[in-house]
Parts: structure tokens; C-alpha cells; sequence
């Protein structure tokens, strides 16, 4: 971050794991109600299911997105901090 | 007055500092009583409506999402407006209050449709917050936000320094906005906390110096110059510990760059912490460095000041109206480590000098920036408008 940066890199610009947090957020899995299969997701998002599963897996363990098993298949939903982290993007 | 307002942020939604300033202004405007109706996002875990303090508040649940964000606003905007019908069959509104431009599309077409004047509070900028416009999301949102100052009756800013710039860059008449500063609900902080238990939680031994920066991590609040500053104040005072309280999504970067200050094992990084959390660790604290690059108000310097904690803090914006240097806290160049490294001397190296400042802090506070205050100069904006 030098000193002539933008305040503010934006979504195609920005690390894959933070493009992915926005994504999942703007497309709506906010809580487990709404949470998505590795498959929904890489559908909106173009990544390559082994790709999305990397990103997921650290996602998870900064504690930003929760993931739960339903029907067999892993679904991934934003935390309240994953939330608050892509909103303060914009505020 | 029956008062319609649309914010995208509202406790539990808290982002930055518009829920709080949403939530105190409501609060007080239904204390001298006004009937507010708020609409907002939905949050996990909280209902789509309820009654807050006497405020009404209906939750949207946006539907329909799209990976690219200003998509998403106009989707969300679309869900608010629904939500905002479904009320007004039954409330006749004097008057719609929109808080910043995610809101502005269902408030514009909600002062169209309901023929009631419209009342924008701009709590910053795009230009501002991006420094310059670098991308069409961002040529798009300032878009947006002079789409929204032009169709308002009028509109509301937290400090002089937020108007010049408005009236500037949207080219504005002077005589449209009125400057209204935000405030802090001074009973919160009253409670007693015990100082030691608070340190001791987050490791800070006796003797040794706790100095906190509050703020989302964004590049706007300066804090990476405050990690900067951390090797020169921790070559005086070895022993001090730095704790920095808040999210945002240059966490990571912050993260490695204090990794890398070679003072990483004294940086602690709490993440969102609650209002309570934040009241504990500010009143325990030696210190609180506020280094914004970009602050149309600083509400958290208001915050310090009524905790007690002397505040050290960047010489900017709205920030350069509610600090005065070297009686109610401690004004450093921004973008400066040295000079916040300087700042956070004056207050630990003179422990009675800094004691001084925080009483004058304390008392300005009682003076000038209470919720009561800026819901009474608000109405006064309301009724210019309505009549």
C-alpha cells in the first residue's frame, strides 16, 4: 500500500479469496437459509470447483464463511464477520 | 412528525458509523415524540420488523443477488421500496430522510410517488472515500450520489468540512445543506469498568502501556501508518501493547504489514467488537490514536472523549472541528508515523497534562454533541422542508 493508492481496490482487482467473499455475499448466501453448493456457487462465480474449495477452506478458517452438511453436500454461507467485512468496502 | 427513513445499515447491521448515527438520531427524535419508521436490510438473527426504543424498524430481505455490487444495491433498493409500500398504505409520512446513496433510489422514487419532500444526509463521499474516481463502479456511485443530493429538498452534513466539499464537488448552493454534527449517547459511557481485568483480558500487564486504534479497516483510517508509527513509539516505551479493534477488508493487509513491523508479537488484531467491548477497552486504555486519512466527521474521537482516554488524532476534515489541538486532545500530521509516534508521547510522557485534556474533552462533549441537540436541529431541517 504506497502512499498514491486508491482507497479502494475493487472486486476485479482484488485477491480471489476477497472476490469470492464479496460474490457470495452480493449473490445473496448471507445465512444457512440461503447457503450454496460448491456447484451453485462456482455457476455464479466461473471458479473451478478445486479452486473454489481452496478459497472456501481459508475462508472458513479466518472465519468469515460457515459451511454445514445437507442432503450430502457441503453448503457455504457468510458469517456476520465475512458479512461486515464485505460491507466495509462500501460504507 | 412522522418520519420515514431509509438507511441500509441499523444495529445489529453496523458497518461503520452510519447505524450508530441512524440509531442515536432515531432514538432521540422518538424521545421528543416523533414517530419514526425505519427501513433497512435484514441481518442474521434479527426479525423483519420490531420496535427498538419506540422506533419502528422494517427489515428487507433482498431476494435476488447479483455478484457485481451496484447490481446488488439496485436489487436491494427494489426490496426496500416493497417493504417501504407495503407501510405507507397505512402511514402518511411528512417526510422521507435517506441516509447516503445505497438508499437513495427507493427514497427518490418514494418522494415521487408519496409527493413528500426528501431529506438526504451525506455521511461521506465517493470521491472522498476512494480519493479520486478509479473505476466505473466508482464513477457510477458519485453518479449516484449527486443524483441524490440534486433531487433532495435538502441536505444534512456532520461537519463543515463535509459541506465545503459537497457544495464543491456537486456543485451545490451553499444555502441547500445544513451542517448538523453527529453525537455520542454520553450515558453508555458512564458505567464503571474495571481497568484492570479488561487489560489483563487482553494481556497487558502493570505498568505497561495500552495504546488502541478503533476503526474499520479500510485504507481511509489511516491505520497503517498508525502500525507504522508502532517500531519508533515502542523504541521510548518497550513495554507498551497495541490492540486494534475493528473489521474490514484490508485486514490481511494490515495484518502482514504489522507482521513485518518486527513488533508483531505486541499488535493484537480483535476483529468487530461490541459497543460494550469498545467502551471497556477505550476507558483502559493510555491512549487512542485515531490516524484517518479521510474522516468527514470521527465519531470514535467522540467516543475516546467520553471514555476518558486522551485522543491522538490525523488533522483532517471533520475531525479538524471536533478535536482542538492541545486542549481537548492531540492534533498530528496525517499519513505522518513520526508525528503520530510524537503524539502518542505527548500524552504518555506527561501523564497530568494528558489528564487535563481528557477533563476539557469530557466537558466539551457535555456542550456541544448530544443525540437531544441533533434531533432538535434536525427537526428544524424537517419543518423548513414540510412547510
Amino acid at each position: 500500500m504506497g502512499e498514491n493508492h486508491s482507497f479502494r481496490s475493487y472486486p476485479d482487482e482484488q485477491p480471489n479469496q476477497l472476490r469470492l467473499l464479496i460474490m457470495l455475499h452480493n449473490i445473496g448466501a448471507t445465512e444457512s437459509s440461503k447457503s450454496l453448493t460448491i456447484q451453485q456457487i462456482s455457476e455464479w462465480t466461473r471458479m473451478d470447483a478445486p479452486e473454489l474449495q481452496i478459497h472456501l477452506q481459508k475462508l472458513i478458517e479466518r472465519g468469515y464463511v460457515q459451511s454445514f452438511r445437507s442432503e450430502e453436500t457441503d453448503k457455504y454461507h457468510l458469517t456476520v464477520d465475512g458479512i461486515r467485512k464485505v460491507l466495509s468496502l462500501y460504507s | 412528525m412522522k418520519v420515514g427513513t431509509l438507511t441500509w445499515e441499523f444495529p445489529p447491521r453496523v458497518v461503520g458509523g452510519i447505524a450508530r448515527h441512524c440509531e442515536g438520531l432515531a432514538k432521540a427524535l422518538v424521545q421528543q415524540n416523533h414517530e419514526v419508521h425505519l427501513f433497512t436490510l435484514d441481518f442474521p438473527g434479527s426479525p423483519n420488523y420490531e420496535e427498538m426504543d419506540g422506533i419502528k424498524v422494517y427489515r428487507a430481505s433482498t431476494e435476488l443477488g447479483h455478484p457485481n455490487f451496484l447490481t446488488w444495491v439496485l436489487l436491494f433498493n427494489h426490496f426496500l421500496a416493497k417493504r417501504m409500500a407495503d407501510v405507507t398504505q397505512s402511514i402518511d409520512f411528512d417526510v422521507i430522510h435517506v441516509h447516503d446513496w445505497l438508499a437513495a433510489f427507493s427514497g427518490i422514487s418514494f418522494k415521487h410517488y408519496l409527493k413528500k419532500p426528501m431529506v438526504l444526509t451525506v455521511h461521506s463521499t465517493e470521491v472522498g472515500r476512494a480519493q479520486g474516481l478509479h473505476s466505473p463502479d466508482s464513477f457510477s456511485i458519485n453518479g449516484i450520489e449527486w443524483w441524490a443530493t440534486y433531487e433532495a429538498d435538502r441536505v444534512i452534513v456532520c461537519s463543515q468540512s463535509m459541506k465545503n466539499e459537497i457544495c464543491s464537488h456537486f456543485n451545490l448552493p451553499l444555502d441547500k445543506v445544513d451542517v448538523i454534527p453527529n453525537a455520542i449517547d454520553a450515558t453508555k459511557y458512564q458505567a464503571s469498568v474495571d481497568r484492570g481485568s479488561v487489560r489483563q483480558r487482553y494481556g497487558v500487564g502493570y505498568g505497561e502501556k495500552l495504546i488502541l486504534c478503533v476503526g474499520r479497516l479500510v485504507p481511509q483510517k489511516g491505520i497503517e501508518y498508525f502500525i507504522r508509527a508502532i517500531p519508533i513509539i515502542a523504541k521510548r516505551y518497550p513495554e507498551a501493547k497495541f490492540i486494534i479493534v475493528g473489521e474490514g477488508w484490508s485486514r490481511d493487509i494490515l495484518e502482514a504489514e504489522a507482521r513485518s513491523s518486527g513488533q508483531g508479537r505486541k499488535i493484537q488484531f480483535t476483529g468487530f467488537a461490541s459497543d460494550q467491548e469498545v467502551i471497556n477497552l477505550m476507558t483502559s486504555a493510555d491512549a487512542l490514536v485515531v490516524p484517518s486519512v479521510y474522516e468527514p466527521f470521527g465519531i470514535v474521537a467522540l467516543e475516546g472523549m467520553a471514555t476518558g482516554v486522551p485522543v491522538v488524532a490525523s488533522k483532517v476534515d471533520g475531525l479538524a472541528e471536533v478535536i482542538e489541538h492541545d486542549r481537548t486532545g492531540v492534533f498530528v500530521y496525517p499519513r505522518s508515523p513520526e508525528s503520530i509516534a510524537w503524539g502518542v508521547d505527548q500524552v504518555l510522557s506527561d501523564p497530568g497534562h494528558a489528564k487535563w485534556l481528557t477533563e476539557n474533552a469530557k466537558e466539551e462533549l457535555r456542550k456541544a454533541y448530544s443525540w437531544e441537540a441533533v434531533a432538535m436541529k434536525t427537526v428544524e431541517v424537517y419543518r423548513k422542508v414540510v412547510e
